[in-house]
């Protein structure tokens, strides 16, 4: 042997051990906890081992409505705050979808232009006043506003929905934006789906509003009729509740007083176990306290009559705006309302200090109010969406799919490949069985690098693998049918081998990198499956081209080299 | 030593190419026209919701079609699937865009509710959106032109240009036969099918590639030789190549298509059909179109000479 075979030799040596000792844990299905130096292993993407696969949208609308509102009021508090100047909130106009606009109304006889100049002055070009009527100002978000939340709403959602999944417990959880106004999120192994489902499209909107008491009771049962009669009426199958008491609202619109809405305690029946709209309340449109004041949520258990309920606890700006709150208000109810469900409103008796309050459950079976109160905790600890998102596509793949098919096609690739070993053996003899033993070696390199690079496999990937075996049957085809054209010629079997090598040495390059061009662009340019395709093809071409080529030359010249005059058996 | 094909055959390929040409033609043309209208889309380019379900205990598909009317559920179209044996049913949901999440949600609910005792088992859920959906279709078309533009330079600067357009010809004469067959036995185009179609351009375009490599080899060898011998002579050489490389994978794509299960059969069942047409096309599409191309070219030339 040449002394370049050798170093050939060891390199093919140290390749396929390092090869062995990667897949060991992809083999043998090693845990976290197997004691073993490398951890990294091959992952079994959603579709072949169960899992839950999601495109969420943003609302972008409704972000800009709620942002906007937000300011209204904190342009009141700051009027108070510095001028001592009283105003209440006018209504919303959210006729332009991507620039609604709120009122502020200032007392009769204040100072507009004062006014108007402290605003300026104190929020800058975040807000811009669209138009003012006598003591009535309209404010809309400038865009520089509107563009900051375009590009910061993916990335704050994901913050949040990676919290909660971490919280919620599941390994590799993978979630990336797409486009500014897709989330894509991805739970491989997922069992409990619904509850994934629902913490994740939770906006966990945590507000509290003053509840208007000034309007009598029977005037609100009255609007409630009148909604009934116009053909309003909850279904759950058909609309969500969110879209249900927006409907409402839309419909009492003229009659409601100005910055006020109607917002529903949602009951869940014992009985049958459906959402029920219970006692309607007439609240204040924009939020006192939201949930980006909250320092902390937990679930405490109420001794006495031994039910659950949340605690929350304040940041110390929010704590001093609660006590405000609640200093000016006493004698009123408070609504807590979570993602527009009233939760519990009850009566301030005095100025609450210190930055606590409770939201109470009621009873309905201790596990299951439970449970409620400890996805609320949870939801709320790791922060609210930062906008409403809806589900654009979502796609469950149930686990034992997964694993039927996985087996399946497991044994069906066995029976084919030794279908395909027996036709090697008969019709390359010896060197059949050369060539077997480069098949297995290329697709032991292949999943030791999807190992390495702790790639997921997937049905489009497996197909990668499958045109990827397929050009190395090919290469070995090719190459050898050379070296049987060099046989016909009747030269010495050696120069045979080698000349057939030669041969094909262009053809087989060039038909890879020609594939592998293919395999870039779909790289680059495709999406989702197409990508897993592509790596797979990607580091399938790289390998089948050393395997296939360099490792069977390898063998070739150390079969002719054995003894001095070698028979060809091909 | 084994052969199937004996050595020294000479099969007059280029003979038969007129017919092959017009052959290939009115068969993309009826493909293309079984494409265009009958093509069955799955959820992941049409939009809509699907839910497979199985069951322990079998289930009429009329049991279920009452039980969701009573629930006041519509649009939803059910399909058995699968083995007899598996009780296995698709539930395809047709909705308004925005409507779609709650439908579907209420179509599983009542499976789980009404067939609680027939021991139901939720396989898998897909809802995608309209929009989703065509935005793949887009991302799929853009990323395999883009794959075509860069073979088309890789071959014309390493062949020649001649070379260059006969193998997209070719590669897409295949695409359009494999979807045309896909159409015409009402499958489902799905994700699958777009990865499929993807494995077959590649075996096709390695198959042409080796095809081409054969007929460059003897344009250096024998120079002077014109192109029609040279594409037969490199055409009959290659073939006991080209037949054991597709038998041998048709052999296990098939084998696959019968053994593997419903998740990867429609997957191998492209993929052999896109290997036995993927092989004529190196040999009748791909070199049938450099050979014009080279016909055309000389004409010009010719032609230029002439009036200049």
């Amino acid at each position: 042997m040449k002394r370049s075979w050798w170093y050939q030799f060891i390199f093919f040596l140290v390749v396929t051990i390092v090869s062995i000792v990667t897949i060991i844990p992809t083999v043998f299905n090693h845990t976290e906890e197997t004691k073993y130096p490398i951890k990294s292993k091959v992952a079994l993407g959603l579709d072949l081992q169960g899992g839950l696969y999601m495109i969420l949208g943003i609302d972008f609308p409704k972000a800009y409505r709620d942002e906007i509102t937000a300011y209204a009021r904190k342009i009141e508090y700051h009027l108070k705050d510095t001028n001592n100047m009283v105003t209440t909130l006018g209504s919303l106009d959210p006729s332009d979808i991507t620039d609604p606009k709120h009122e502020v109304i200032l007392a009769a006889g204040s100072d507009v232009a004062k006014a108007k100049e402290s605003i300026k002055e104190y929020f800058g070009t975040l807000i811009r006043l669209t138009s003012e009527k006598g003591n009535v100002l309209q404010y809309g978000l400038s865009a520089q506003v509107r563009t900051q939340l375009e590009e910061q709403s993916s990335a704050k959602a994901i913050e949040v929905i990676r919290n909660r999944i971490d919280e919620f417990g599941v390994t590799e959880p993978e979630i990336l934006s797409q486009g500014k106004d897709r989330v894509i999120v991805q739970l491989p192994g997922v069992k409990d789906i619904e509850r994934a489902k629902e913490l994740i499209g939770r906006t966990a909107k945590l507000e509290f509003k003053i509840v208007n008491d000034t309007i009598p009771g029977a005037q609100i049962a009255q609007w409630m009729t009148k909604v009934k009669d116009a053909g309003i009426v909850f279904d759950q199958t058909k609309e969500t509740y969110s879209k249900f008491v927006g409907r409402v609202n839309d419909a009492l619109k003229a009659e409601l007083p100005v910055a006020y809405q109607i917002a529903f305690q949602k009951t869940v029946s014992k009985v049958t176990n459906k959402v029920e709209v219970g006692a309607p309340y007439l609240v204040e449109a924009a939020p006192r306290l939201t949930g980006d004041d909250l320092q902390d949520a937990r679930v405490q258990i109420d001794q006495q009559k031994n039910e659950p309920y949340v605690s929350l606890e304040f940041k110390s700006s929010g704590a001093k705006r609660f006590e405000e709150v609640t200093g000016s208000n006493i004698g009123k109810r408070m609504a807590v309302i979570l993602d527009g469900n009233v939760y519990t409103a009850p009566t301030i008796q005095a100025k609450i200090g210190g930055g606590r309050a409770q939201i109470t459950l009621g009873s309905g079976g201790f596990n299951k109010v439970m449970a409620e109160a400890r996805d609320i905790a949870l939801v709320l600890r790791a922060g609210a969406l930062p906008v409403q998102l809806d589900f654009l596509e979502q796609r469950v793949v149930g686990p034992s799919l997964g694993s039927d098919s996985v087996h399946k096609a497991v044994v069906a690739s066995i029976i084919a490949c030794s279908v395909l070993f027996v036709f090697c053996i008969f019709y390359y003899r010896f060197s059949g069985v050369i060539a077997i033993a480069t098949l297995v070696l290329n697709v032991l390199f292949l999943i030791a690098c999807l190992a390495g690079f702790e790639a997921t496999l997937t049905l489009p990937g497996i197909a990668g693998i499958a045109l990827t075996v397929g050009m190395a049957v090919d290469v070995n085809i090719i190459i050898y049918e050379r070296i049987r054209e060099e046989v016909r010629r009747g030269a010495n079997f050696y120069k045979c081998v080698e000349a057939g090598f030669a041969g094909s040495y262009w053809t087989v390059i060039d038909a890879h990198i020609t594939q592998a061009m293919a395999g870039f662009c779909l790289l680059h340019f495709g999406t989702g499956p197409i990508r897993g395709f592509a790596v797979t093809l990607l580091i399938g071409i790289a390998i089948t081209v050393y395997t296939s080529y360099f490792v069977n030359k390898l063998f070739f010249e150390f079969y002719m080299d054995k003894v001095e005059g070698q028979d060809l058996s091909i | 030593m084994f052969t199937i094909i004996k050595p020294g055959t000479k099969i007059d390929f280029v003979g038969k190419m007129r017919m092959a040409a017009i052959a290939s033609v009115i068969t993309v043309i009826i493909c293309a026209i079984l494409v265009v209208t009958k093509m069955n889309y799955g959820v992941d380019f049409r939009g809509g919701a699907e839910i497979e379900v199985k069951t322990k205990q079998r289930l009429s598909l009329d049991e279920i079609r009452q039980s969701l009317e009573k629930s006041g559920l519509k649009g939803v179209t059910l399909q058995t699937i699968g083995d007899e044996a598996e009780n296995e049913v698709l539930l395809k949901v047709q909705a308004d865009p925005h409507e779609l999440n709650v439908v579907a949600a209420g179509v599983e609910k009542t499976m789980r509710t009404d067939f609680a005792n027939a021991g139901v088992e939720i396989r898998k859920v897909d809802v995608v959106g309209a929009k989703a959906g065509k935005q793949l279709r887009v991302s799929a078309f853009l990323a395999m032109c883009w794959a075509f533009i860069s073979v088309m330079i890789y071959l014309g600067l390493r062949f020649d240009f001649r070379y260059a357009p006969g193998v997209v010809v070719s590669l897409v004469h295949d695409t359009a036969i494999v979807l045309g067959i896909y159409a015409l036995f009402g499958f489902e185009f799905s994700l699958q099918t777009v990865a499929a179609i993807l494995a077959v351009i590649g075996y096709s375009l390695n198959d042409t590639v080796i095809v081409y490599d054969r007929v460059r080899e003897h344009e250096h060898k024998y120079p002077g030789v014109d192109l029609l011998t040279l594409i037969n002579n490199a055409t009959n050489e290659t073939l006991s190549r080209t037949i054991v490389t597709s038998g041998a994978t048709l052999m296990v794509t098939v084998l696959m298509y019968l053994l593997g299960g419903g998740a990867i059969k429609d997957f191998f069942f492209a993929f052999s059909v896109g290997i036995v047409f993927g092989t004529y096309s190196s040999i009748y599409v791909a070199s049938a179109f450099t050979y014009e191309l080279d016909v055309f070219q000389k004409w010009r030339k010719a032609r230029a000479k002439q009036t200049a």
